[in-house]
């Protein structure tokens, strides 16, 4: 099976050196063309930073005067409180209008402007409404994350084989059962990769909702420092932003893994050897 | 399902299954099934065999409950079928089972969907399992199972509805030849056990003759019941009869019926 071979096993075989140093390589040779750039003055200095400018200047933010955290700390909130509220949203109208044929069709249209219009434009409408706090922020990234949310959990719900949904209908389940044991489960794969897709959409809205009107947040830092032609700190900020963007984008790819299991080889394994276990316990327990 | 038993007279206690005029037209108007009459009596194996487009899935899921009949009669222990019953269950071509489920909670299903799991229902969804020879499986997942395992489970599941009509669609026909071979020994095995009723969907001749006590022969175009063929062979049937002649002469009475039609 090729599931088994590793890549960095097929690369020794080959006599290649392994994928991680492959990468190592790149990132190594990238840094170096980028900082002989600026160096020779390839690029001008004021428009990039060399590589060894921005650590200096992270270093100075985020380690000698430790002001980056409470900033990164707030869009991190705005972020994980827009997605859960957009998310929550998403999911509620998606599983009413899986269950209600006459709300998926009164719907459907306020649905497809929400997907046309430009979210971003509502965002300076957003602050008129609710602010210069965090509250306008985390409004715009669920206003954002909402609709792949809502659309893939939809598209999930609705996929059952017709095949499954008489097997429960000859076995007189209620609509609720269906939803509960059929529906809900089947669409899991499809509203997590929704979730996935939205965490990252919330991530953009939070940080669009700073650059509208803010005075706390990643997004307010890099406009301050490109104003003040501080390019160093407004790149150490942007670098901030990536790796919450990895954080964020990698928690919903370990909470896919875990919640639909039942697409992995290995997960299925271990739950099923957890089940057998819990048993001969139950049966060890009995006997005694 | 006491009502049921109550309502059927003393006559008709050996009647499992009647049909009188039975039709099924879908909008379009398509003729899936005309003018159905039959009786299936308690016990009873019955073979369906025909081209696609005969109705045998028609005919099927009318009897299950899921669909209803637009002309005739359509009784099932004595009372009209107006949905899906307790004492009907149906098992398809694919397994469809919950892959998100463990052998044991697929097999589990139908009780967990009507009531409060006991202790009881548990030890008796295990014996299931162990009955269609999946022991040492019991808490696998459908994913690490065979084609021929994961039918093995439905069949399980089905049987742990409590139904006394089984209603099989096509059900070893996604599998090998051999895999089929023993599954249908074993259904056999096991509804001599249990005593149940079985219809059974196929468009394989000699295993709707190995099997069955009656076959039914449908022809397409519009669905019809064409022909009914007794099968009067002795139980319990081994593949060594497959040798015989009487068994070889059913399989070519039964092809030359269908022969004008296909």
């Amino acid at each position: 099976m090729s599931a088994e071979t590793t890549p960095i096993a097929q690369s020794a075989r080959r006599g290649r050196l392994p994928v991680w140093s492959q990468h190592l390589i790149v990132f190594v040779a990238f840094i170096t063309v980028w900082e002989l750039a600026v160096r020779n003055e390839w690029v001008s200095r004021l428009i990039l930073p060399s590589p060894f400018d921005v650590m200096f200047a992270w270093w100075d933010l985020a380690i000698v005067k430790a002001l980056i955290w409470k900033h990164f700390f707030v869009t991190l909130v705005e972020v994980l409180a827009g997605f859960a509220l957009g998310a929550s949203f998403g999911l509620a109208i998606a599983i009413l209008s899986a269950m209600n044929k006459t709300f998926r069709r009164l719907i459907s249209p306020y649905m497809v402007a929400l997907q046309v219009t430009p979210r971003i434009a509502v965002a300076p409408i957003i602050v008129a409404w609710l602010g210069f706090n965090m509250e306008p922020k985390i409004a715009i990234a669920a206003i954002i994350c909402f609709f792949p949310i809502f659309i893939n959990s939809l598209t999930g719900l609705l996929q059952a084989d017709d095949e499954r949904l008489e097997m429960f209908e000859s076995m007189r389940a209620s609509q609720w059962q269906i939803f509960r044991h059929l529906q809900l489960p089947g669409a899991m794969p499809v509203i997590m990769a929704g979730f996935k897709t939205g965490i990252s959409l919330a991530l953009i809205g939070a940080i669009v909702g700073e650059f509208v009107s803010a005075s706390v947040g990643i997004g307010v830092l890099i406009q301050r420092f490109s104003f003040q032609l501080l390019l160093p700190e407004a790149f150490a900020c942007l670098i901030m932003l990536t790796v919450m963007g990895l954080l964020l984008y990698g928690a919903a790819t370990f909470a896919d893994r875990r919640v639909v299991f039942w697409r992995s080889d290995d997960l299925v394994t271990k739950s099923a050897r957890r089940l057998r276990a819990k048993h001969a316990a139950l049966l060890k327990g009995r006997a005694d | 399902m006491n009502q049921v038993t109550t309502l059927s007279s003393q006559a008709d206690a050996l009647e499992c299954v009647t049909a009188e005029g039975t039709g099924k037209v879908f909008p379009g108007p398509v003729v899936a099934l005309e003018d159905a009459s039959f009786h299936v009596k308690r016990g009873e194996f019955v073979s369906l065999i025909g081209p696609s487009g005969c109705g045998k899935s028609t005919l099927l899921r009318l009897i299950s409950g899921l669909i209803k009949p637009t002309a005739g009669r359509l009784e099932v222990f004595g009372t009209l079928v107006s949905g899906p019953r307790a004492e009907i269950g149906m098992m398809f071509q694919k397994p469809t089972l919950l892959d998100w489920k463990s052998v044991f909670d697929n097999v589990l299903l139908p009780i967990t969907l009507a009531q409060t799991v006991t202790k009881a229902d548990r030890k008796r969804a295990m014996d299931l399992i162990h009955l269609v020879g999946l022991k040492g499986f019991e808490f696998s997942y459908p994913r690490q199972l065979s084609g021929g395992m994961q039918q093995r489970v439905a069949l399980a599941r089905l049987l742990n509805t409590g139904a006394e009509l089984l209603l099989l669609d096509e059900p070893f026909g996604a599998l090998d030849e051999f895999t089929r071979e023993r599954l249908n020994l074993e259904l056999l095995r096991i509804q001599s056990d249990l005593n149940a009723t079985i219809l059974f969907v196929t468009h394989n001749i000699q295993e709707a003759v190995f099997l069955a006590d009656r076959v039914f022969v449908m022809t397409p175009r519009p669905g019809r019941l064409a022909a009914t063929v007794d099968v009067p062979l002795p139980r319990p049937r081994a593949i060594e009869m497959t040798k015989s002649p009487e068994y070889n002469d059913l399989v070519f009475n039964i092809r030359d019926t269908l022969g004008g039609f296909i």
